[in-house]
């Protein structure tokens, strides 16, 4: 296996499961593991850092895409070949990263961990966001993909150099969008198991309805500004 | 010419706005500068000469080539604050950028030895 493959978690007031999220992706097979706490109000860095990873803490918290786009820093500062992002909350299958990787070794530059083509599990109201987001993301960035929300994804060597995103928030996910449509990368998607527990449901209601207004918002302000 | 109540408001008020910019680019204050001040006083300014001379806004109003004063004004009004809250914004999204990483920047300050203290640690343990 590629040494130099590293998984990105970003993690926010996660105490409660990231240790298990890290336990999971070693059990695996994936030793390097860098977690980017955002300034949590809880003990998620100590629990990662005691856990053997790279725990990483920002002083403020900047937002999921501020944090994914620190850990992806870290890990190119540390020579990586390939990038894998994963969310904090336990809802990724890290055995969907090796179809990721064998994807990446075909020779895609981004692959696109996709609940919209295994949606058997996936609770009503979220696809319709997901359509939502989808459409809002095609229609600002031109792409059209099943799943603009979703926070597994892979990265090849190339594609870390070229991706250049500046958002900090949930918008960074659709930018990554604009970003392999403007810099034309080979991207795929394949279809990702979710885990839809009580804890990453708790989590979801936090990304609900308004937190999707302001994302739809904040993706036009930036091509407005 | 009497002056009506909001004359006297609106110039009065206008009139502290502007001593209070000139004030702070005299001495030096909430980081002056010459644009901040020309804005203030052709914002507060205007206001004040729309107050005291309405008759001007006829003469806007056909300058414009919309028909109506007060829509000539509110237009204009329009237009400007617009621009005041584009111009903020954009402040912002710069300030939160720099935040960003600025926060970046310190958290992977000592990336490299985290990572050479693990590698070694994993070493020991195998």
């Amino acid at each position: 296996m590629n040494e130099k493959i590293y998984i990105v978690i970003p993690a926010f007031n996660e105490e409660k499961i990231i240790a298990e999220v890290i336990g999971e992706i070693k059990k695996s097979g994936y030793a390097k593991i860098i977690v980017v706490d955002d300034g949590s109000g809880d003990d998620t860095f100590r629990i990662a850092e005691e856990a053997g990873v790279i725990a990483l803490r920002h002083k403020l918290n900047r937002g999921k895409g501020a944090a994914v786009k620190t850990g992806i820093e870290g890990a190119k500062k540390l020579q990586s070949d390939i990038v894998v992002t994963m969310d904090g909350d336990g809802q990724h299958d890290p055995a969907d990263i090796r179809i990721m990787l064998e994807k990446v070794e075909q020779g895609y530059d981004v692959v696109l961990g996709s609940r919209l083509l295994n949606k058997k599990d996936m609770p009503l109201v979220r696809v319709i966001y997901n359509y939502l987001g989808n459409f809002f993301t095609w229609y600002l960035y031109g792409l059209w993909v099943t799943d603009s929300q979703s926070g597994f994804r892979t990265y090849s060597q190339k594609a870390l150099e070229l991706i250049d995103v500046r958002s900090d928030r949930y918008e960074y996910d659709s930018e990554i969008i604009r970003e392999i449509y403007r810099n034309k990368l080979k991207y795929t998607e394949v279809p990702v198991g979710v885990r839809y527990t009580e804890y990453s449901m708790g989590k979801v209601e936090k990304q609900g309805f308004l937190n999707g207004l302001k994302t739809v918002y904040r993706m036009i302000w930036s091509i407005l500004s | 010419m009497p002056f009506h109540l909001y004359q006297i408001i609106v110039t009065s008020i206008a009139v502290i706005m502007i001593y209070q910019g000139i004030d702070n680019f005299v001495k030096g204050k909430n980081h002056p500068t010459a644009l901040k001040l020309l804005v203030r006083i052709v914002v507060w300014g205007g206001m004040a000469v729309v107050a005291l001379f309405p008759v001007i806004t006829f003469w806007a109003a056909k300058v414009i080539g919309i028909e109506g004063n007060l829509n000539a004004v509110i237009l204009t009004g329009f237009i400007l604050v617009f621009l005041m809250i584009f111009k903020l914004l954009s402040a912002i999204e710069r300030l939160e950028s720099q935040i960003s990483n600025l926060v970046r920047k310190d958290t992977l300050k000592n990336l490299k030895t985290r990572n050479l203290k693990l590698e070694t640690q994993r070493k020991i343990r195998r």
